[in-house]
């Protein structure tokens, strides 16, 4: 056989097999950079001194301060008794009082301890609702309306997402404190000052939660909104279904989904929260996340692990339940033909509208809850305690011009970050897009393996911070005496595309089960591989939801914090989120000004990404 | 191969993207003394190379004029003195000379992960010119005498004074009038954070200081994460009172604030002073770092790091010049209130422990 001949043959033999080998790149990938570096935290839980133990496990489920009520249940799980015994007197507890004076009847429940696990995922739940509220008018206005900015604006929405926590705090301050712009509107009209973050602080938490996921919420449901098949509305309105009918019979349905997955991940990540909380929550609403973040920093990394284990143990259940309803919903073919767009305001009457106002309405609620924050970054980094100045952005260039070596620059920031970002999404797409195609149709079994390939998402960053270090960095000892050690921008751009693919696949999976599985089996029939049959036939079809795994991925990577600053272990290897913490100090100026960049940077580089992505969506 | 060197090549960054992973034999690294032509290598934090002004150029290029065959590296670990205890509890080569910045509390982690004495070298005083300038009241009292300090803060409270009467005492924070004034910070991880509540300690034993908390809370103290949301809480005027530094007023004057927004208050006329520290590590490069430790305590080096790091210096009043913008504005307390080694060793978790907990399970 001819030199040339054989190559032929190993090409196609790669052809033929281009998925097997991404799956196996993308596995070996997972193993280096998340089994092995969370296995190595992990295992603090589950062995003590060498030993298999649930010692760990048990000490923290038995106690009230993180179980609550429950505590006493998993401290003697057989004295069935006595927790019933427990239970009927709680209910018998309630009281209820009927009174002339409305409201007649009051309740009266006793208060249940929901200890530090209760209360994380009563306020993720609660973040999880706010952020669909917010976020579902968001993706109903983008998706059915035109007007100018309608690209721009939904390229925007993922915006807040790329926010370092104290930059959050910096805006919502400036915002909605005592003497934020809020309160000064109010006073233009002789109200306030309202307290609303000394107040509230529970709510102020929830709608900073709000302010990171509702556009996350909001861009998965337009990205499924905009692959709604308008075809099967016209066929149920033909058949006398009222607009209001159609809609909650075809629409809905079609939506749901990609509303839940907004909803998981809202709930996952605020369940996970840490930094928000801690900023303008203060401790009385600490997390379980917050506990493992102390453990770590005094070194209990047994501790630190024990609760990490069990978060993820709560977050994977979550995923797994919805994955189970996500892969019920898979159901016929449709190939996207999305609605077409009215004109949002087309004339002066039409404005006045119930709709229209009620748009209306809700574009002030977004701009105060979204515009607001970030309007007061970009405005605190031109003004200090005596009004306009700019040498928060001098104080950047010349840190650039004349930085030592040592120092923070804002240039290798900003330069780092976004080629981190198109390596994450070049690394990304491809695991994301592979493990939506190997459990789209493997049923229950796909269905454990891909609320698995979900674990980087369950797993605290914290946890995953200090596995880098001491699985990666420190190195992994192999026979011989020889360690193996993963560090800089290489290991960086992994762990930032281990982060983010769990996005990709979220996006894709729910659009790839609704494919007809008629379609790829002809494409093989007629001489397709299977990975030219997904290149040529599926993809196509589902590149609303590639496009918005995309920006995810890049999101996650321009945001990403813990892993980069423990990877990056020359000084040459810093980002923009980085280099804003650095600024950090006595004096907030500098960080905000580096913040601001970081906004603008971003926010060019996702109008990019979008325009770009759109050319490859069928619009 | 030697792993610094991969580090630093792995770390170049772009440049470096071909080489992700690296295989290193132990025996080639482990043990290793360092190298003494090498620089001479400073971990620290943030602040003392980045921000505006900070101590850590100034401090680089003035030792490197006196030491002309010297070269000086800094580098700020994440997390701080926590990786080199990592890497000494991993068997990892520890790769730095000097740790620059290390505080009681530190020290004692230090020794209950790796036992008593441990990660640092006593420090020969003998061979420093300018050991003997420093102030007692500043020693860290480690029983292995392993660490110097180089400048002090004082944790205080700041407050407006056109929104509220100054708090002398402890006593009025938890007094009605107070209600919904105070910002402190969360003492399981930050500084000024664990230094306030320690006062508490000082103030009211190990029986009273829960009780007293109890109190604050019902006056409404709000706990931040750290001290920067705490502050920036407090510049955005959300409250009237912060746990904070004695040395305020220098940056109010430096930014052109309000000074009546920046009013310090001693309560109990007191002050928590945190000393910070400067320790040279187990098998580092031991002559020039004694060179460094010396100069560090030299009066000039001591001035600059005062004014730029906005710490009080750690030698006494005598041997030390201070520029009026400096002295005008930080205030020290008349008694300082500072918790030993001793009094924190098997302690510190358990204090802060159950004062988290206090305040979460309610």
């Amino acid at each position: 056989m001819s030199a040339s001949g054989r190559i032929a043959d190993v090409r196609a033999w790669f052809a033929g097999r281009a998925l097997v080998v991404m799956a196996l790149a993308t596995a070996a990938v997972l193993v280096v950079m998340l089994y092995v570096p969370v296995g190595v935290v992990f295992s603090e839980a589950l062995f003590v001194d060498g030993r298999f133990s649930v010692g760990n496990f048990r000490a923290v489920l038995a106690d009230p301060f993180y179980l609550g009520v429950l505590a006493p249940v998993f401290a003697d799980p057989l004295a069935v008794g006595t927790h019933l015994g427990a239970l009927v007197g709680w209910l018998a507890s309630i009281s209820v009082s009927v009174s002339p004076a409305f409201p007649w009847f009051t309740l009266e429940v006793p208060d249940v301890r929901l200890g530090l696990f209760g209360f994380t995922a009563y306020q993720a739940t609660l973040s999880t609702v706010a952020s669909v509220v917010l976020g579902l008018p968001a993706a109903y206005v983008l998706a059915n309306y035109e007007f100018r900015g309608r690209q721009t604006l939904r390229s925007l929405t993922i915006l807040p997402f790329v926010l370092p926590g104290i930059m959050v705090a910096v805006g919502f301050y400036a915002t909605f404190g005592q003497t934020g712009t809020l309160n000064s509107l109010l006073g233009l009209a002789g109200l306030g000052p309202y307290p609303f973050l000394g107040r509230y602080p529970l709510a102020v938490v929830i709608v900073a939660h709000a302010f990171y996921n509702a556009p996350l919420v909001a861009r998965i449901t337009v990205a499924a909104w905009e692959s709604v098949d308008v075809r099967t509305v016209e066929t149920a309105r033909s058949l006398g279904a009222s607009p209001r009918r159609a809609f909650r019979d075809v629409v809905v349905p079609q939506l749901l989904p990609a509303v839940l997955t907004g909803a998981l991940l809202t709930f996952v990540f605020t369940f996970m929260t840490f930094p928000i909380v801690l900023a303008l929550g203060g401790l009385q609403l600490a997390t379980v996340e917050v506990w493992v973040y102390d453990r770590i920093r005094r070194l209990a990394f047994a501790e630190a692990a024990t609760l990490a284990v069990l978060e993820t143990i709560v977050t994977l259940s979550v995923t797994y339940a919805y994955l189970r309803y996500e892969s019920a919903q898979a159901g016929m073919s449709r190939a996207a033909s999305p609605p077409p767009r009215e004109q949002l305001f087309p004339d002066v009457r039409t404005a006045f509208t119930p709709s229209r106002l009620a748009i209306l309405g809700y574009g002030v609620v977004a701009a105060v809850v979204f515009v607001g924050p970030l309007a007061s970054l970009i405005v605190g980094s031109v003004t200090d305690g005596s009004g306009f100045t700019l040498r928060y952005y001098a104080f950047l260039l010349e840190r650039q011009v004349e930085g030592a070596s040592f120092q923070t620059r804002p240039w290798p920031a900003i330069r780092n970050s976004l080629l981190f970002g198109v390596a994450t999404l070049a690394v990304a797409l491809p695991m994301g897009v592979v493990i939506s195609v190997l459990t789209a149709r493997a049923g229950r079994l796909g269905t454990v393996v891909d609320a698995l390939a979900m674990l980087p998402l369950a797993v605290s960053g914290i946890v995953f911070g200090i596995g880098l270090l001491q699985g990666l960095v420190f190195g992994i000892a192999l026979p011989g005496g020889w360690r193996l050690q993963v560090t800089g921008a290489v290991a960086i751009v992994a762990a930032h595309a281990v982060a983010a693919y769990p996005f990709v696949t979220r996006n894709v999976s729910p659009l790839l089960a609704d494919l007809d599985p008629a379609m790829v089996e002809s494409a093989r029939a007629l001489g397709a591989t299977r990975a030219r049959a997904l290149l040529d036939v599926e993809l196509p079809l589902v590149a609303s939801g590639v496009v918005a795994g995309a920006a995810f991925a890049f999101a996650i990577s321009i945001g990403e914090f813990s892993s980069t600053v423990i990877l990056a272990a020359g000084s040459e290897t810093y980002t923009m989120p980085v280099a804003v913490e650095r600024y950090l100090g006595r004096r907030p100026g500098p960080a905000i000004a580096m913040g601001t960049l970081l906004l603008v940077v971003t926010a060019a580089s996702f109008v990019v990404v979008d325009r770009v992505g759109g050319r490859f969506e069928r619009d | 191969m030697n792993r610094r060197t991969v580090l630093r090549a792995a770390g170049a960054g772009v440049a470096g993207v071909t080489l992700a992973g690296c295989l290193t034999r132990n025996g080639d690294e482990n043990g290793t003394p360092a190298e003494d032509d090498g620089p001479l290598r400073i971990a620290t934090y943030t602040s003392m190379v980045d921000g505006y002004d900070p101590a850590g150029p100034w401090l680089k290029e003035a030792f490197e004029e006196e030491h002309p065959d010297a070269e000086l590296e800094w580098t700020v670990p994440e997390d701080g003195v926590n990786l080199y205890v990592q890497q000494a509890q991993q068997d990892v080569e520890v790769d730095a000379d000097l740790y620059f910045g290390l505080n009681v509390d530190d020290l004692v982690r230090v020794d209950e992960e790796l036992g008593e004495g441990a990660l640092f070298q006593p420090l020969d005083r003998d061979r420093l010119e300018n050991a003997g300038r420093v102030r007692s009241d500043l020693e860290f009292d480690d029983p292995s005498g392993r660490v110097l300090p180089y400048d002090t803060g004082y944790i205080s409270l700041v407050y407006d004074e056109n929104e509220v009467d100054e708090p002398t005492t402890f006593e009025d924070l938890v007094d009605p009038a107070y209600e919904g004034t105070l910002l402190a910070q969360n003492a399981q991880q930050s500084d000024p954070g664990q230094a306030f509540m320690l006062w508490t300690i000082d103030a009211y034993g190990t029986d009273g200081y829960l009780e007293y908390w109890r109190e604050l809370v019902d006056n409404d103290v709000d706990i931040r994460g750290d001290w920067d949301s705490a502050y920036n809480a407090y510049l955005e005027g959300e409250r009237p009172i912060v746990v904070s530094y004695s040395t305020d007023q220098v940056f109010a004057v430096a930014d052109d604030l309000d000074l009546s927004r920046h009013q310090v208050a001693f309560p109990n006329e007191q002050g928590y002073a945190n000393p910070e520290g400067m320790a040279i590590f187990e098998g580092a490069q031991t002559d020039l770092a004694y060179e460094f430790v010396d100069f560090v305590l030299s009066s000039e080096a001591q001035a600059e790091i005062a004014t730029r790091n906005v710490q009080f210096p750690a030698i006494e009043a005598e041997y030390v010049d201070l520029e009026d913008s400096f002295t005008d504005y930080a205030f020290e307390p008349s008694e300082a209130v500072t918790f030993s080694y001793d009094d924190l060793r098997g302690n510190l978790d358990g204090w802060t422990d159950e004062w988290s907990r206090e305040i979460v399970g309610r």
